[in-house]
């Protein structure tokens, strides 16, 4: 008889609570917990590129009342729920790439920078030492592509000491995005809060060493070989997004072009309170996933669950995202 | 000049090339090597005081065989596979063990293969290792099933114990099921055949030293046994549980997700008795689904944790979001 009951099923909990088994063996404790999560990377190949997937961690917090400008508190919290997440809670993994070219070693944005770690206790700012864990020498790096001047996209740049995280690179900025967040005059108009704030870590993480280093690239071209940017605007003044491809190969780099999956990949035309032009992040969206779609385009989304590496589908009125089929070999 | 390969020769002309241009104003330098190496696939997850590590074994992907699902046609179930972005023709399928420390007890359910030569798979120990977790350690190992990619891993290659201090844990309905010599003679086929081999050779030498345990019982603090006959005549899955939290450990009440899960009607070739196990997948998941209970699985993508929601005449199984921090 097959006994799959509601009770049998229940019934962990309540056995839980009893006395362990009668073993005949003298209580011994077991191996002691490890208490730690492991090293927060992932391989693939795009052609005979390798992408290192580096996580700087998941931010956890209560969701601010304007969280989603043009959707109810109500309707949010039952997106959350659906996500099994609290009602009013948030959860946002941010994932900085690795692309080793052959040629050059790239790295795609920065995460919430190395300070965060120790503010965050540990929570976030994991990308020097996931780095380390993925035997990827920070002094190594060739490269670092960013995709547009938030702070857990730029702030990685610099160390918890401010000196440069990735000595040996070359910054490649939006040529756009710099425009705008280095004009004075987009500074001055700018509203009070959150946009002042940006403005003011931009011209902190912007100055110095970084700006020795930093060379503005054009949509459209290729910033390295094998890797183009796109101008995906709306999310930032000038966000962009980059193809990885080698050989047949190619991977959509998003960036922010959506937020989380499961709150803004589903409902597109949901705008979060971090898209600075909605109406264009949503035109945006909407344009790059039904490509994605089309195409049958894998994407790499820096605010998807780790390893964040995803097909994508149409789903009612919005989109699915089908994460890549973990792989224990590479 | 002997045994230079093609191989070496372009990359001389390479080498050669780059070195023609030394004064150049920013010198070029090939990238750091590719890596050429996954990380090491464990993932750690709490359920309540329980420290549970889920721990790859491997995955494999193989030309779908004539028979692999019994009762539909091989188009379609090519199709399911396909619209799971499987490889054209092909399928795959990922072996997932987990190691649950319960504070008194190390405990290990199933172990995957074992040692493998020229194939992703008996990644167990290697896993294990880079996890922290030493086989010595391991108080207990609880097997779900007599099925080799759950068993096999209790011996090395050479016979030997590789969890040499673990009291080996087996439901007894299956081990009545397999030690049987007349369930042996009766064996249907040549898979059901290899399988009584198979079990008969990995326990030789254990028959009198594991444990048989019962349905409804703990097999290890906080960690009970519930009957799921149906894949096998004694196939067990666990309710894992610590203060209120709880996670269902199914083994095989699916095999991978994107077919059966989403088609519960459907028989995998390795269904024992394919009808009771329609019956016992569909009452695990809908009690699953009204309940939104955390359910791992054996042949769920790695890390092989997820709910499982009611979607059309099926279930939709979605991975819970990776924990950067336990």
């Amino acid at each position: 008889m097959t006994e799959v009951t509601r009770r049998a099923l229940l019934t962990g909990a309540a056995a839980a609570a009893t006395l362990p088994l009668a073993t005949g063996l003298p209580a011994e404790a077991a191996a002691p917990p490890a208490g730690a999560q492991a090293p927060g990377w992932y391989r693939y190949k795009v052609g005979s590129f390798e992408v290192t997937v580096v996580t700087d961690g998941m931010g956890r917090f209560k969701v601010p009342d304007n969280f989603v400008g043009n959707v109810s508190k109500e309707e949010l919290g039952k997106a959350l729920t659906a996500a099994y997440l609290p009602a009013d809670s948030m959860a946002t993994p941010y994932n900085p790439i690795v692309v080793n070219t052959g040629s050059k070693l790239v790295l795609i944005d920065t995460g919430t920078g190395e300070a965060a770690y120790a503010q965050s206790k540990g929570a976030t700012g994991q990308l020097m030492t996931n780095l380390a864990a993925a035997g990827i020498d920070a002094k190594a790096i060739d490269a670092v592509i960013i995709s547009h001047y938030h702070g857990d996209h730029v702030n990685g740049l610099l160390k918890a000491d401010n000196s440069l995280a990735f000595p040996n690179a070359e910054i490649l900025v939006p040529a756009a995005e710099h425009k705008f967040w280095m004009d004075d005059g987009e500074m001055s108009r700018a509203p009070a809060g959150r946009m002042e704030g940006l403005f003011k870590n931009n011209r902190r993480v912007f100055a110095g060493e970084v700006m020795k280093r930093l060379r503005t690239y054009e949509e459209g071209k290729e910033v390295v070989p094998g890797i183009t940017a796109v101008g995906t605007h709306g999310h930032s003044a000038g966000h962009n997004s980059h193809i990885v491809a080698s050989g047949s190969s190619k991977l959509y780099v998003q960036a922010d072009v959506t937020h989380v999956p499961f709150l803004f990949v589903r409902n597109p035309g949901w705008h979060a309170m971090y898209d600075q032009d909605p109406a264009m992040a949503e035109a945006t969206r909407r344009k790059v996933y039904d490509m994605l779609v089309a195409e049958k385009m894998l994407v790499q989304g820096f605010h998807y669950p780790f390893p964040s590496h995803a097909y994508v589908e149409k789903s009612g009125s919005g989109y699915r995202e089908i994460p890549v089929p973990w792989n224990p070999t590479i | 000049m002997m045994g230079l390969t093609r191989r070496q020769l372009l990359a001389g002309t390479a080498a050669a090339s780059a070195a023609l241009t030394p004064f150049a104003a920013t010198p070029v330098r090939a990238a750091a090597p590719v890596a050429g190496k996954q990380v090491p696939s464990f993932y750690r997850y709490k359920v309540g005081e329980l420290e549970c590590t889920s721990i790859s074994d491997g995955a494999r992907t193989f030309p779908m065989p004539d028979g692999f699902v019994r009762n539909v046609a091989k188009e379609q179930a090519l199709a399911a596979a396909e619209a799971a972005y499987m490889p054209k023709g092909m399928v795959t399928v990922p072996f997932n063990p987990q190691v649950i420390n319960t504070g008194s007890k190390l405990v290990l359910i199933d172990t995957g293969f074992g040692p493998t030569p020229n194939a992703p798979i008996g990644l167990l120990t290697t896993n294990m290792a880079a996890a922290g977790i030493d086989p010595k350690a391991i108080d207990i190992v609880v097997v779900s099933h007599l099925h080799p990619d759950h068993t096999n891993g209790i011996k090395g290659p050479d016979g030997a114990l590789v969890f040499p201090n673990a009291e080996i844990k087996v439901p007894a309905v299956d081990w009545a099921f397999w030690m049987s010599d007349e369930n042996m003679a009766k064996a249907p086929n040549k898979m059901m055949q290899d399988y009584f081999a198979n079990t008969r050779k990995v326990y030789a030498g254990l028959m009198d030293k594991v444990t048989k345990y019962e349905w409804g019982k703990e097999v290890a603090p906080g960690i009970t046994a519930i009957d799921a006959a149906g894949h096998t005549p004694g196939h067990t899955a666990f309710a894992v549980a610590s203060g209120n939290a709880r996670v269902l450990v199914q083994s095989d009440v699916t095999n991978i997700p994107e077919l059966f899960l989403r088609n519960p009607d459907w028989h995998v070739a390795f269904d024992i008795d394919p009808q009771k196990a329609v019956e016992t997948r569909r009452k695990f998941y809908d009690m699953a689904a009204a309940e939104k209970a955390l359910v791992v699985g054996f042949h769920f993508t790695f890390p092989s944790i997820g709910y499982v929601e009611k979607d059309g005449s099926g279930y939709r199984l979605v991975p819970i979001a990776w924990n950067p921090v336990l």
